[in-house]
């Protein structure tokens, strides 16, 4: 009996609330690596939403393919790039966690009330964009 | 209290059971079986032997005549079942270790039944022939499919922007 509800349990969270995800790919280097297996948790975000700096889960057409990207805009801010340095409002953000950076440029966006933007760590290889609050499945956690 | 515990769970087992028994959605299945065929046998086109002309005649009973595909800003639109399979065919040698994937496949049917709107992830795993290294490539999709002749039929593919810049 005990095996079987800790079978039930072990099957709830890590379907509904602590999904393993493994990453594919050098976008979010040097912090999270090609392979390697890490965990979001579905509850994070319940009573807010994301913080700066948080490296989020953001989900395509489902919950089964993901990208990993950082946020580092947040509702109702005016993210801009210009030759690789993220400014918020106008002021550059500290990216301790960027090793290598590419030369982008990009005119200043206004995120809506329910929009973040995000970036992948590796800027040599990652994409960046705005996306709706209902397209982060979660927080990456570990 | 194990009493209480094994009647909760049957009680779960139960529901989900009758939860999947319950909701059949034999058209999306039909929708999704479809996508699948034609995954499958893009996967299986670097062996299957056959010459152009028969890997284009399978490849064209997935499109209708006047299909749409749209990749985004990067790509210009491309229009017709006949083009789609001659940009297929000169893809070919450099795609030999190409791989496509569907995954979380929502389909929902417009009433009448006869067209359908599909929105999935597309999961494109190349492996390098030289080095063997693999990567992956996912993005999102809407596609419009219609019923011609009994067959499920593409006919609208527009790539989604997950990430607006």
């Amino acid at each position: 009996m005990r095996v079987l509800v800790l079978a039930a349990v072990s099957f709830i969270i890590f379907r509904w609330v602590l999904i393993p995800i493994r990453t594919d790919g050098s976008s979010m280097l040097p912090t999270y690596s090609h392979g390697r297996l890490h965990f979001v948790n579905r509850l994070a975000y319940g009573t807010g939403g994301p913080a700066r700096g948080d490296v989020v889960a953001v989900q395509l057409a489902g919950p089964h393919v993901v990208y990993i990207k950082r946020i580092v805009g947040l509702p109702g801010e005016r993210v801009a790039i210009a030759g690789g340095q993220v400014l918020i409002n106008g002021t550059a953000l500290a990216e301790p966690y960027v090793h290598h950076r590419k030369s982008w440029d990009l005119d200043g966006v206004t995120l809506g009330p329910r929009e973040y933007f995000t970036i992948g760590d590796n800027r040599a290889v990652s994409d960046y964009g705005r996306m709706p609050a209902d397209k982060i499945l979660g927080k990456v956690v570990f | 209290m194990q009493r209480i515990a094994a009647i909760v769970l049957a009680v779960v087992g139960l529901a989900i059971g009758a939860w999947f028994l319950l909701s059949p959605d034999d058209e999306g299945a039909a929708v999704r079986t479809r996508l699948q065929a034609l995954a499958d046998m893009v996967n299986r086109r670097t062996v299957d032997g056959l010459g152009p002309e028969a890997r284009g005649a399978q490849l064209g009973a997935f499109f209708t005549e006047d299909v749409d595909v749209d990749l985004g800003k990067s790509a210009a639109p491309i229009h017709g079942r006949d083009t789609v399979i001659g940009m297929a065919d000169r893809l070919q040698p450099r795609t030999s270790a190409f791989q496509l994937k569907f995954e979380d496949v929502g389909v929902a049917m417009v009433p009448g039944g006869e067209t359908a709107n599909v929105h999935l992830t597309a999961e494109f795993i190349r492996r390098s022939i030289t080095t063997g290294e693999q990567t992956l490539d996912a993005r999102e999709f809407t596609i419009g499919m219609r019923r011609v002749g009994g067959q499920w039929q593409i006919a609208r593919v527009t790539a989604v922007d997950t990430l607006e810049k």
